[in-house]
């Protein structure tokens, strides 16, 4: 059935479930009593209106697109990867700790400080993948009791305690780590706004991950695992250990997310971190039908939906609405059923 | 240790939740529906409690709503799975999302503030400081291991969850069978969210249930997804709870600044055991397989 | 007197073909019928439609005296007729009790009386003569224990007519001849038995009257007493010969090259093979053979004697005791992996699952198996070999895009020859199962000439097929798999009853 999703048909099922759910949102808003158009006309002005909010959905939209391609990939092999949050947060440390300690250039610091927030979410995906294959533990609950054990290590002990900013003396802020080096912060593209290299390196990797799986003989091994594992083993197809490079991959995604997130904006890994982005990424991969192309378009989307959410302020709605949107989209693209028939009478079937 | 004793009195404190919840997991499992939307049913559930006694007075009243919030969200992922067909993980997950996003988006609208709800009614606690609902759900898994076990309705909801079709060649009508249990398994949920923002804190916080129904799910795996084993599971994950607060306190964990190691420890620990204390643990047989009555 | 199930001149056709053609049949109340035929002939079909599971496209069944309505399973069991599949129906980690009860349970307060359901199914088990543990997990009984349950399942439920589904196909010799002596103590209690089963001993054993069915009609009924083994297996396997089969196969085909009876070197040798299936019950016990390079050695045996086992022994997804060689070397089959890369190719049974990735395309599938080696994928060349192959298969719909999963079961199965036979490295053994099981005639030439190729081009072939006038028409040698050993080889050409006899049992020492 999960192969299903993904489908020739994925594109519109996707887009029909965006605009259902956007309408449902509409009457939702409605129900309040403010008013849906002029908030969404706040949202699209958010996303879109100018350098410094193309700007915002850009950066957004190039994590979003990370954890998308995580989860994507996972999913290539059959798994889902509801751990790319805690992968994620490892890469944010990782990339706050080398952005931080390691003196270098900043054209050999970026480059390292990224590459470590990758290795740091590769070895925690690579923890589910190693129990899936020998030790049977279904990946959605392990890589869930994951995320949680990172986010308290991480958040609990790690920035509060031994990696905690220092100021004078022996005062522990409660800020955070200390901030990177100048040499670590990611270069900005554009005069006016945040948007820096991230959203290139995303695009990148997408556009790495699509040709991954179109034209390597990996590529095809995974997707062979991941549609058909019986017929990939009789084809001596070694299908544990690519389980478990699959799940490598996807946690080092995302835990570039996290080193783009900590490079690009935050300058250091702050007291307060509280994304969500890494379970987006589950519905960028579930929306953008589990393939690199829908995934950055998606990513893009939802990195807009984010984007243009904190504007829906000033009509009195809560940001917290783009995760409504969000979720709505995902829950209508799940069952392609629904809108099977109504795609039917689109294409003009008898 | 004083904190050992300290937590063990603290254990019907955390637990009810957690207990109701794994439970919801079990009876939708065993019917042959995967549920990973406990966290999202939870979340409605706590919230429905919330404002149903918020806006009747009544903190019975809020819990009644509490599980019919759960159910109403368990009806969509039945929809979704039973009748569509889809991807039980995926409706789960799908659940999840929307909850969160609604009842943020809920908290605000009704209540005006994104933290915290206003305080509502609690329950009646007696002289240890437990409401009747406590109680209750440490008798719940008694009680579903009993339904389970002598009643019809029991049996022929472990044979739908192992071999459907074997029940369905004797006039056992599989799927509203299946749906039912889906719809018990949000009501639980939901009333464990209940028992979380009405029965203890007497209020909404816009982070509840705040990972409880993954660890609910959890307690189901490690409970070989049965009511006594879920019911064992869940009070061992509410005392490590206790025990690592307790811990934390009494060792200045926070002057430390290690609290986050003992907040860690329960998650490792079920991990832990799931990956090497319990052998290869099998959900029923049928779980998450689509039951197609005409087919093969 | 009259006859507890009577089935009236039933048609059933499937997709234009008629399954059962114009079958009438009478069980009277205590009398056992076996009902004997090979694969395909119809059986099961007749045994859904009587328990109501299908619709006959005409005729109609009757259960003492009183038509039935059609396709109506709840009407069937009231009217007393009980089913016991082949595969059973029992859900493993309940009691024996449980299982028999469910969907009708006594119930005493509103909870399950089990002490009444515990004491009436020892009683149903007792009154025919069955032992049964009636507490003990379904799953935790051995095979023939689970079959008691199942027979209990329907007496208890007041079964006046059994159904027996190839019961003994799971069964060892003693407890095929207890269940044979089981049986006749129930007809004596006036319940009329259908005894459907390809064993010639136990048939004889067990039966009243036989009849055998063949392509859907019945083509002997007899009392038991007035045939012998001999007769039922020729009317079982028919009276064919070689020239008759081509002939159904048209002009079209070219008249098949005789065979090359010369001696061929053995490449593939195995000596002593023991495994186990499953269930963990031996499936291979001390299997020794060997095929020749340039050879197509047909295994022929009913469904169940160890053919599959043997196929993933030899295709390394099944681990086996003995030894194993090919071209001499050993340890070639321990991983699909290593046999790929000894150049062992397999056309497998369960083609939706062993062979295939069905959300893949047509080319994709084509390329599995033959894709390792190069880091890059050569889509031309891919595209290339794949239009190759499906022109010279006649893949449809001829589109190398196409998923998998949409393709028909023959094209699908055209798809996995074409890729094992043809996809790759020329092969130096092939293992085909059921090659050309679901494939119209057309589409099974072609793979019948794709098999004969890869045998010219000297590699061993061997072909397990329950079809045996496809193992005549290809297999230079046929070899009789029973009960995981080897009944006995005969050439092609072989007289039908000597194959019969080899196929059904006979001719086998008994342990």
């Amino acid at each position: 059935m999960r192969k299903r999703l993904f489908a020739a048909g994925a594109f519109w099922s996707a887009a029909l479930a965006i605009a259902a759910s956007l309408l449902v949102c509409l009457f939702a808003i409605l129900a309040t009593g403010k008013n849906p158009l002029v908030g969404y006309g706040y949202m699209i002005e958010g996303a879109l209106g100018g350098l410094r909010p193309l700007g915002e959905t850009g950066i957004k939209g190039a994590v979003l697109i990370l954890t998308g391609l995580s989860v994507a990939v996972a999913f290539s092999v059959g798994l889902f990867n509801i751990g790319a949050e805690g992968q994620l947060i490892w890469g944010a440390l990782a990339a706050a700790v080398v952005g931080r300690a390691v003196d270098l250039p900043g054209p050999l610091l970026v480059p390292l400080a990224l590459l470590s927030a990758a290795a740091a979410g590769a070895l925690w995906g690579l923890v589910p993948g190693l129990l899936k294959v020998s030790r049977g533990v279904h990946e959605v609950i392990s890589t869930i009791l994951l995320n949680w054990v990172a986010i308290h290590l991480v958040h609990g002990w790690l920035i509060s305690g031994p990696l905690a900013a220092r100021t004078g003396g022996e005062h522990i802020s409660v800020a955070g780590t200390a901030p990177i080096l100048a040499a670590a912060h990611l270069p900005r593209l554009l005069p006016d706004g945040r948007l820096d290299v991230g959203l290139p390196i995303a695009l990148a990797l997408a556009l790495g991950v699509w040709a991954f799986f179109r034209h390597t003989s990996a590529g095809f091994e995974w997707r062979a695992v991941g549609s058909g594992a019986e017929a990939a083993r009789a084809a001596g197809i070694p299908v544990g250990r690519r389980v478990c490079e699959a799940m490598a991959v996807a946690g080092a995604l995302a835990g570039l997310a996290g080193g783009l997130i900590i490079l690009g904006t935050e300058h250091r890994y702050p007291g307060v971190f509280r994304t969500g982005y890494g379970f987006d990424g589950i519905a960028v991969a579930l929306v953008g039908g589990g393939a690199a192309p829908g995934v950055a378009l998606a990513g893009l989307f939802f990195g807009a939906v984010r984007a243009g959410a904190t504007r829906l302020q000033l009509v009195g709605i809560h940001p917290s609405f783009a995760e409504l949107i969000q979720g709505l989209t995902v829950l209508l693209v799940a069952a392609p059923r629904l809108f099977a028939p109504l795609l039917a009478r689109l294409r003009g079937a008898p | 240790m004083s904190a050992l004793w300290a937590a063990l009195a603290a254990v019907l404190d955390f637990a009810p939740p957690l207990l109701l919840a794994a439970l919801g997991g079990v009876l939708s499992e065993r019917a042959g529906v995967v549920n990973i939307g406990l966290e999202g049913m939870m979340r409605i559930g706590a919230f429905a409690a919330v404002t149903g006694a918020y806006y009747t007075g009544s903190a019975w009243a809020g819990i009644a709503f509490g599980a019919l919030g759960g159910a109403a969200a368990a009806a969509v992922h039945a929809l979704l799975s039973l009748r569509y067909r889809a991807d039980q993980v995926v409706s789960g997950i799908a659940l999840n999302l929307v909850a969160l996003g609604l009842i943020t988006f809920l908290l605000e609208s009704v209540f005006g503030s994104a933290g915290v709800s206003p305080p509502v009614a609690t329950l009646p606690r007696d002289r240890f400081g437990h409401s009747p609902l406590a109680y209750a759900a440490l008798l719940a898994p008694l009680a579903m291991h009993f339904w389970l076990a002598r009643t019809a309705a029991g049996l022929r909801v472990r044979a739908v969850g192992e071999h459907p079709r074997a029940a369905a060649t004797l006039g056992v009508r599989v799927l509203p069978l299946r749906a039912a249990c889906v719809l018990g398994s949000g009501a639980l949920a939901g009333l464990g969210g209940a028992a979380l923002s009405v029965g203890i804190l007497g209020q909404f916080d816009s982070r509840m249930p705040a990972g409880a129904g993954f660890m609910a799910l959890a307690a189901m795996v490690f409970g070989k997804w049965t009511p006594l084993g879920a019911g064992a599971a869940a009070l061992f994950f509410a005392f490590a709870d206790a025990l690592q607060r307790q811990l934390s306190f009494s060792l200045r964990a926070a002057d430390l600044h290690l609290e986050g190691v003992f907040l860690a420890l329960p998650y490792a620990l079920t991990l832990l055991v799931l990956a090497f204390g319990i052998g290869r643990t099998r959900a029923p047989a049928a779980d998450g397989v689509p039951y197609e009555p005409e087919g093969r | 007197m009259t006859a507890a199930l009577e089935l009236r001149d039933i048609v059933k056709r499937f997709g234009g073909a008629a399954v059962v053609n114009g079958v009438s049949l009478a069980i009277a109340p205590g009398e056992v019928l076996a009902l004997v035929g090979e694969n395909g002939a119809g059986k099961s079909t007749l045994v859904n439609i009587a328990c109501g599971l299908y619709r006959p496209d005409r005729g109609a069944v009757r259960a003492f005296g009183q038509p039935l309505p059609e396709g109506d399973t709840r009407a069937a069991i009231d009217a007393g007729i009980g089913v016991v599949h082949q595969h059973f129906m029992l859900v493993g980690p309940l009691r024996v009790w449980e299982n028999v009860v469910l969907g009708k349970e006594p119930r005493r307060l509103g909870l399950i009386d089990r002490a009444r359901a515990r004491r009436e199914v020892a009683e149903a088990a007792a009154r025919s003569g069955l032992s049964l543990d009636v507490d003990a997990p379904v799953e935790s009984i051995g095979v023939a224990q689970q079959q008691r349950v199942e027979i209990v399942k329907q007496l208890w439920r007041g079964a006046r007519v059994l159904i027996l589904d190839e019961p003994t196909a799971v069964l060892s010799p003693r407890e095929a001849d207890e269940l044979v002596a089981t049986v006749r103590k129930l007809a004596a209690g006036g319940r009329g038995i259908l005894f459907i089963s390809h064993k010639l001993r136990e048939v004889m054993a067990v039966a009243d009257r036989v009849a055998v069915i063949r392509r859907g009609k019945l083509v002997l009924e007899t009392p038991a007493r007035e045939t012998n083994a001999g007769a039922l297996a020729e009317a079982v396997v028919g009276a064919r010969v070689a020239g008759e089969v081509l002939a159904e196969l048209g002009a079209a085909a070219p008249v098949t090259a005789s065979r090359k009876p010369q001696a061929t070197s053995p490449l593939l040798t195995a000596t002593d093979l023991h495994c186990e299936n499953d269930r963990g019950r031996p499936a291979l016990r001390g299997f020794s053979f060997h095929v020749g390079a340039g050879e197509i050695l047909g295994l022929a045996g009913v469904d169940g004697n160890g053919q599959a086992e043997l196929a993933e022994v030899l295709t390394g997804l099944r681990s086996a005791r003995g030894t194993l060689r090919l071209g001499g070397a050993e340890g070639w089959a321990r991983s699909p992996g290593a046999a790929r890369e000894a150049g062992v190719v397999h056309m497998p049974e369960d083609r939706h699952r062993r062979a295939l990735c069905l959300p893949m395309t047509v080319e994709e599938n084509l390329a599995l198996g033959h894709h390792a080696g190069a880091v890059l994928v050569d889509h031309a060349a891919r595209r290339r070999t794949a239009g190759e192959l499906i022109a010279s298969f006649d893949i449809r719909p001829p589109d190398p895009l196409a998923r998998a999963g949409d393709l028909s079961g023959g094209n699908q199965q055209k798809l996995v020859a074409a890729r094992e036979l043809r996809g790759g490295r020329p092969p130096r053994l092939v293992v085909a199962v059921q090659p050309t099981r679901g494939l119209d005639l057309g589409a099974a030439h072609r793979v019948h000439e794709a098999l004969r190729a890869a045998r010219d081009a000297g590699a061993a072939v061997l072909v397990a097929s329950l079809d045996l006038d496809e193992l005549r028409l290809l297999a230079d040698r046929i070899l009789v798999i029973y009960d995981g050993r080897p009944a006995g080889e005969a050439a092609p050409d072989a007289s039908d009853e000597e194959l019969g006899r080899l196929l059904l049992g006979q001719g086998v020492a008994r342990a």
